[in-house]
């Protein structure tokens, strides 16, 4: 009789929604498996389940047709006993109902949970900041400062891990004779690997002792927005005395007169009288 | 009785008895190893089979549902679903998990591993009716499970996939963690539709050495990268520039830890052929050497070619103390074909071109160094070299040089973002660049060529998203000879003598005053707009000066050249027109120089992000 009050209950509750009545609790979550007399969600937690679980449809409260998979999304109702009374599924994330936090105490686990030191909580640094990564958007500027043998002219781009390092990923915007800005919208949380570039990585930046240098790379952490100042302080094709050539060109190797384009016809310098 | 739909159950009957039966070893483990090796963080093999195999490439997740299958060094895994963000370094197998280890086979709802952390999960099934266990797999030791610690709240996490498409669809896939995933017969998704190909590679490399390339730029490059592994990509492109059209390049990557060499035929499907080869190799924290070499070749298909260039460069680099020492070599074969008695072949285009000339330059560069407190910066630069062709380089009073000596030094001082203004408002602050470089280089032919280019700018922020610069260069060459020189020299444009050109005598004064504003409200669009006054001595003349070649982009090779028009306007914008995908357009108007008003066409590319 009770448990014929109760499947009523529950599926009152399906019809009406996420409301559950008074004493039972439902929380949304994801499930990886139900196997065993168990509910496992993607939190970690596992659940009984009663033997009398209805398993329905979340959008209509019809018997489940929809398989349970890994990554159906779920909606669970619990008994007070802590039982999982009703199991709503759905293919698409379900609105949030109560905190997984009201239901954690009827988690099943056979050993008894023991502190693990890698997951203590972040402490402020030195300067008191406290990084945090919820994968929030910030908005990211980066400020360059360029070589000064860099072309007034020249156009400087960002390559990045995120882009298969494409030397022509992200162009900057000149903000004077010395400085490029671009302004990115990251998830925190984000790693960023990257490399400024001249639009190929032949003209890829150098390490100030003219070598190759490794990527940059930023962590992203929570914030509104966030300013990344570098210096580039050397570009590959740009030996001493000049610009090396780049692929696809036709070099010159030595060129007698400095001006590429003299009008023809006309007479190369001599020594005169 | 029951109320579980039978349908919804996966499990039946049979299944359950092969739980049973495999419980029997959960609850027994195998003998353990003792002190496993911990697990290699570098690049390890993962095997991935199932049903469907999908991989998002926005957000470099790979999925995988029914019947999975997983290899994983010496981890055999089977379940029902797969998620692994490549980017994170850690995946999830969920449902049903059978996870064999040389430890002993465990069942669970779920297992994954964080690879970078050496930590695994289990979300162990004992027997059945038992309450599941939280087990912890530490450094690869699966023969001690750590039982009940405490795991991370995202251990089993699964994406949210909801409206997501998948960007390649297949069977099967190989990982390369930290640096690429494989398909074999996969569809990949290509402007809308999903096409069939052998196989299917993406690089995720942190490494930026797999991606060098040696291609020129292109409006359009769609890069299908067929296979590959940790230390290489085959790769196909199909491209679009204004010069080629359309067409297909080959391009082969391989690297190590440090070197890399990238091959590549560019355009393969063009009769003017760029067959290109870049190396590196760095065998010390110290020193690197890099190579550029070049075929150009004009055939149709793999004919007998109508022209056969050939360019090498070498650059040796040697770091010192405060400086770095650099050797650059470069030898170029105009022509590799044997000499034709009608001087050209085919038709005159492709003339035969005797000169090989070849050049060797050593040169110091120092740090750049603060001048006392001042917030200025200065940089040396010197050396000496030669260039060499049998054929002659130059003559000059009569005789032929063959050989060019040079030695030259230079000097570069630099002023960064000096604050002016209200300084405590940002958006009222002024910021002052200067830059002076100055070079003189001096040649065994008895001249010597000076340049000095001066630079100063003045920029200020108007808004978070709005900025501005008014810049001033004068830009200056001078080829002095100690005797004679450059004589006056009065050219005739369409029947019109230009008297003004007489005035030069091998000195030239580019003076450009540019104001530029760059618009960035977000991250998905910019708006650049460049204003030029061109100031220049010769002065130009449509007409006079013979424009400067232009890549296949349509972009000048040379940044300073005489004859620019006197003003000039581009505007350009960049917009994300995909979650990976951004489109550039550009153009330049010249203000009715002669009959030049546009530049001969849009600058469009279309960039992978």
């Amino acid at each position: 009789m009770m448990r014929r009050m109760l499947a009523s209950i529950v599926l009152a509750a399906a019809c009406c929604g996420a409301a559950a009545p008074p004493g039972l609790i439902t929380v949304s979550g994801q499930l990886l498996d139900v196997a065993s007399g168990f509910a496992y969600f993607t939190t970690g937690d596992a659940f009984r389940l009663s033997p009398h679980v209805r398993i329905v449809e979340a959008e209509t409260g019809a018997p489940a047709v929809t398989p349970i998979l890994p990554r159906t999304y779920a909606r669970a109702t619990f008994a007070p006993d802590g039982e999982i009374v009703e199991l709503a599924l759905s293919k698409t994330p379900l609105p949030e109902a109560e905190s997984f936090r009201l239901v954690q105490r009827f988690a099943v686990s056979l050993s008894p949970t023991k502190p693990n030191p890698a997951l203590a909580p972040p402490q402020p640094n030195a300067h008191g900041y406290l990084a945090t990564y919820s994968g929030k958007p910030v908005l990211v500027t980066f400020m360059v400062r360029v070589p000064p043998t860099t072309p007034l002219t020249a156009t400087v781009y960002m390559a990045t891990d995120a882009s298969g390092w494409n030397p022509e990923a992200i162009r900057l915007e000149r903000v004077d004779a010395l400085h490029f800005r671009i302004v990115e919208r990251l998830r925190s949380g984000t790693v960023l690997r990257y490399l400024y570039t001249r639009g190929s990585l032949q003209s890829e930046e150098r390490a100030e002792n003219g070598l190759q240098r490794p990527p940059r790379e930023v962590v992203i952490s929570d914030a509104t927005v966030r300013t990344i100042h570098d210096v580039v302080y050397r570009w590959a094709d740009q030996s001493a005395s000049g610009e090396l050539p780049l692929p696809q060109t036709i070099p010159t190797p030595y060129n007698p007169a400095p001006f590429p384009n003299l009008p023809p016809g006309m007479p190369t310098p001599h020594p005169g009288r | 009785m029951p109320t579980i739909p039978a349908e919804t159950m996966r499990r039946p009957a049979l299944s359950f008895a092969l739980a049973l039966a495999l419980a029997t070893p959960v609850l027994h483990p195998l003998a353990a190893i003792a002190d496993q090796a911990p697990v290699n963080p570098g690049v390890q093999t993962l095997r991935l089979e199932a049903a469907r195999v999908r991989f998002y490439n926005d957000r470099w997740l790979l999925e995988a549902d029914g019947d999975v299958h997983i290899s994983f060094g010496a981890l055999r895994i089977r379940g029902e679903a797969f998620s692994m963000d490549l980017k994170q370094d850690r995946f999830v197998v969920a449902g049903s998990v059978r996870l064999a280890t040389p430890a002993g086979t465990y069942r669970g709802a779920a297992f994954s591993d964080f690879l970078d952390f050496r930590r695994c999960y289990l979300f162990a099934i004992l027997a059945p009716g038992d309450e599941p266990d939280h087990w912890t797999f530490v450094d690869g030791d699966f023969a001690h499970p750590q039982k009940g610690l405490q795991m991370p709240g995202d251990a089993f996490a699964l994406p949210n996939l909801a409206g997501a498409s998948p960007d390649v669809t297949a069977h099967s896939a190989v990982v390369g963690t930290t640096a690429f995933v494989r398909f074999a017969h996969p569809l990949v998704r290509i402007a809308g539709m999903d096409v069939p190909l052998p196989s299917y590679y993406v690089s995720f490399s942190a490494d930026p050495d797999l991606a060098q390339n040696s291609l020129a730029g292109a409006n359009f490059d769609g890069t299908l990268n067929l296979t590959g592994d940790a230390h290489a990509i085959s790769a196909v492109h199909l491209r679009y520039d204004t010069q080629n059209k359309g067409y297909l390049a080959v391009e082969q990557h391989l690297a190590s830890k440090n070197a890399f060499a990238v091959f590549s035929i560019n355009p393969l499907t063009r009769p003017s052929k760029f067959w290109n080869l870049v190396t590196g190799w760095q065998p010390s924290p110290r020193f690197s050497i890099r190579t550029f070499s070049q075929v150009h070749t004009f055939q149709y298909g793999l004919r007998q070619p109508l022209e056969s260039s050939q360019f090498t460069a070498v650059q040796l680099t040697q770091a010192l103390r405060q400086s770095f020492l650099q050797v650059n070599l470069q030898q170029v074969n105009y022509t590799m074909l044997a000499p034709s008695p009608t001087g050209y072949y085919g038709d005159p285009t492709h003339a035969f071109v005797p000169n090989h000339p070849s050049s060797v330059e050593l040169g110091v560069t120092t740090f750049q160094h603060q001048i006392g407190r001042l917030p200025s910066y200065e940089s040396l630069h010197y050396g000496a070299g030669f260039t060499h062709d049998v054929f002659g380089l130059q003559t000059y009073g009569g005789v032929t040089y063959s050989t060019i000596w040079n030695h030259y030094a230079g000097l570069t001082l630099f002023t960064s973002s000096l604050p002016l203004g209200d300084r405590h408002d940002p958006l009222k602050t002024y910021f002052f660049n200067a830059t002076f470089a100055k070079q003189r280089q001096w040649f065994s032919v008895p001249h010597y060529i000076d340049t000095t280019d001066a630079v100063a700018s003045l920029s200020r922020r108007f808004s978070n998203a709005l900025t501005a610069y008014v810049a001033y260069e004068v830009n200056n060459t001078g080829d002095y000879y100690l005797q004679g020189g450059y004589g006056s020299y009065v050219p005739i444009v369409d029947g019109t003598p230009i008297y003004g050109f007489a005035a030069f005598h091998g000195v030239a004064t580019l003076r450009t005053l540019s104001l530029g504003a760059a618009y960035q409200p977000n991250g998905e669009f910019s708006a650049s707009l460049l204003l030029r006054k061109h100031d220049d001595f010769p002065q130009p003349y449509p007409g006079l000066f013979p424009p400067p070649p232009l890549n296949v982009l349509g972009e000048s090779f040379t940044t300073n050249y005489l004859g620019q028009p006197p003003y000039d306007i581009t505007g350009e914008v960049r917009a994300r027109i995909a979650p990976r995908l951004s489109v550039d357009i550009q153009r330049t108007y010249f203000f009715n120089f002669g009959t030049l008003r546009w530049s001969p066409q849009f600058v469009i590319q279309v960039i992978p992000q």
